[in-house]
């Protein structure tokens, strides 16, 4: 017993202090340098860039360049226009991404309580994961409008389907000798479902959270292209139909750091989720 | 002595086809009759095979039996309620709940309050070296550990019978013993009613007051013997040096054996 306990204190002990320290010593050279790396990759690219379009040896109406993305960045921010086409499009992610993914994963959850149901709409489960979900967006933006509604309908329809269709794979991924142990204690299927399905399906909704922010972009952005008046896919799809390649990338730039921005905070809340 | 005081659980007669009346029909269990007094630790040692599992699950009532009658405390079992509180070689822990919270889950399953669900749940682990992990998760702890937690949660909602299924014999050589025997002196303590449902034939010398006999598929009841060791000499190394242990682990092996050649 006594033994028992040692090892298991030296264990826990371990965990708490011992390994923390080296590990840090040894992260932060290495992500100093990786980052160095990474600074030096993406500037030499522009480099390069700036260089060849200056030299002639790329036409830059079909390429842009990095000088005028620049220009078209600052003149964005300082008129205000790239700025008000950014919130636009993160309101339409956010709302749609929350909305989506929260009403899909309680659906795909709710599927494990009534398994006549899931059997009944497995088909349409099926069809649906393959389906492009994209495909929908031109008959979302007929019922909606040309409004903020509109996109907000589309990344909040596709990011519904993949946390429904996530949350419920997971449901049925859940230790089923865990449902055995609650049943003998005599736990009701609801207690089963509070008390094991529900956290146990927590990794699996974390990680369609992590994808649907990507994907409650590409739906805001779509639906932008397809009818809209604001928002970064607008601005895009403007300036392309212009031809003028530097509006372009300045708005796939904004659209990066807002992906990188979002990610971000999916990312936290996934790993406050996340039991280990 | 536990044997003379009322039977707490009684399998009669417990048989169990599966796929009845079709051309796959599989009889796990022929014909199982046993019974387990109040404090008295039966073992059921049977090849591979001989339907424990199912035998299992029937005491459990996780599956309703084709023949015969599982009761407790003379009440026939029909459904799961919690009756019975099992132990399995997996320590089932929820690894997204603290060890308190995995040890006050069949007390929460009753609707305890969850106050004095805590407090039993702490005098358990005071009283059974876990103290100071009370709030750790499973995946900080030792398999031995875990498996002390995953005991204590059946303890903690006094089960009128406790199910173990090989309990140990995922842990390695050293952490069996001192489990086993740990297991054993409080299963005595408190007075619990067992089945242990085991293949190694020397736990259940170890641990039983009694031992069933099954035969392979469809399990039979193929003898009982009284383990007549006093308390004080079951201990799990001790105890192998005894002549009686010797005599019945032979007589068991070789009752195993015919089986196992059949």
């Amino acid at each position: 017993m006594t033994s028992v306990e040692t090892t298991g204190r030296a264990v826990a002990d371990g965990r708490g202090s011992a390994p923390a320290r080296p590990a840090a010593r040894r992260l932060l050279p290495g992500t100093g340098r990786i980052f160095i790396y990474q600074v030096l990759v993406i500037a030499g690219f522009f480099a390069i860039w700036e260089v060849a379009i200056r030299a002639g040896w790329i036409p830059v109406y079909i390429y842009g360049q990095p000088s005028g993305v620049v220009r078209e960045f600052v003149k964005g921010i300082t008129d205000g226009k790239l700025l008000i086409d950014t919130w636009v499009t993160t309101q339409e992610s956010v709302i749609g991404f929350l909305i989506g993914s929260l009403f899909g994963s309680a659906a795909g959850l709710a599927l494990w309580l009534s398994p006549t149901t899931a059997a009944v709409i497995r088909p349409i489960m099926v069809a649906l994961n393959g389906l492009p979900k994209i495909a929908l967006a031109p008959l979302i933006i007929v019922w909606f409008g040309i409004g903020i509604e509109s996109k907000i309908a589309v990344a909040a329809i596709i990011t519904f389907i993949v946390a429904m269709i996530a949350s419920y794979a997971g449901s049925q991924e859940v230790d089923n000798d865990y449902v055995r142990m609650l049943k003998a204690l005599g736990a009701t299927r609801f207690q089963i479902f509070r008390m094991v399905i529900v956290p146990g399906s927590v990794p699996w909704i974390a990680s369609a959270f992590r994808l649907n922010i990507g994907f409650a972009m590409i739906g805001a952005v779509v639906g932008e292209y397809i009818s809209a008046e604001q928002g970064l896919g607008q601005h895009i799809y403007y300036a392309g139909t212009l031809y003028n390649l530097n509006g372009v990338w300045a708005g796939i730039f904004a659209l990066m750091i807002l992906a990188l921005v979002l990610d971000w905070f999916v990312g936290r809340a996934e790993r406050l989720l996340k039991w280990r | 002595m536990p044997h003379e005081s009322a039977t707490v659980l009684q399998a009669a007669n417990v048989g169990m086809t599966f796929n009845p009346d079709t051309p796959e029909a599989v009889t796990a269990i022929a014909d199982i009759s046993f019974e387990v007094g109040r404090g008295e630790v039966v073992a059921i040692v049977g090849p591979s095979g001989c339907g424990k599992t199912t035998l299992f699950n029937i005491i459990a009532g996780l599956l309703k039996p084709t023949r015969g009658d599982i009761a407790v405390d003379g009440v026939p079992v029909h459904d799961a309620t919690g009756h019975v509180g099992y132990m399995l070689q997996k320590d089932l822990l929820l690894p997204w709940r603290t060890v308190r919270d995995n040890v006050t889950i069949g007390l929460e399953v009753r609707g305890t309050p969850s106050r004095e669900a805590a407090g039993i749940a702490q005098a358990l682990i005071e009283a059974y070296g876990l103290k100071g992990f009370e709030d750790a998760y499973p995946s900080a702890l030792s398999g031995g550990m875990r498996q002390r937690v995953a005991f204590m949660r059946t303890l903690a909602f006094s089960p009128e019978v406790i199910l173990l299924d090989e309990p140990f014999s995922a842990l390695d050589s050293q952490t069996r013993l001192i489990l086993q025997s740990d297991v054993m002196r409080i299963i005595r303590e408190r007075q619990c009613s067992v089945v242990l449902v085991t293949h190694d034939v020397g736990e259940a010398i170890t641990m039983a007051d009694r031992i069933v006999v099954i035969t392979s598929r469809p399990g039979r009841v193929k003898s009982v013997h009284r383990v007549d060791i006093a308390p004080e000499l079951r201990h799990p190394l001790k105890i192998r040096t005894l002549p009686r242990f010797n005599q019945l682990f032979e007589t068991i092996w070789s009752e195993l054996g015919i089986e196992l050649a059949a």
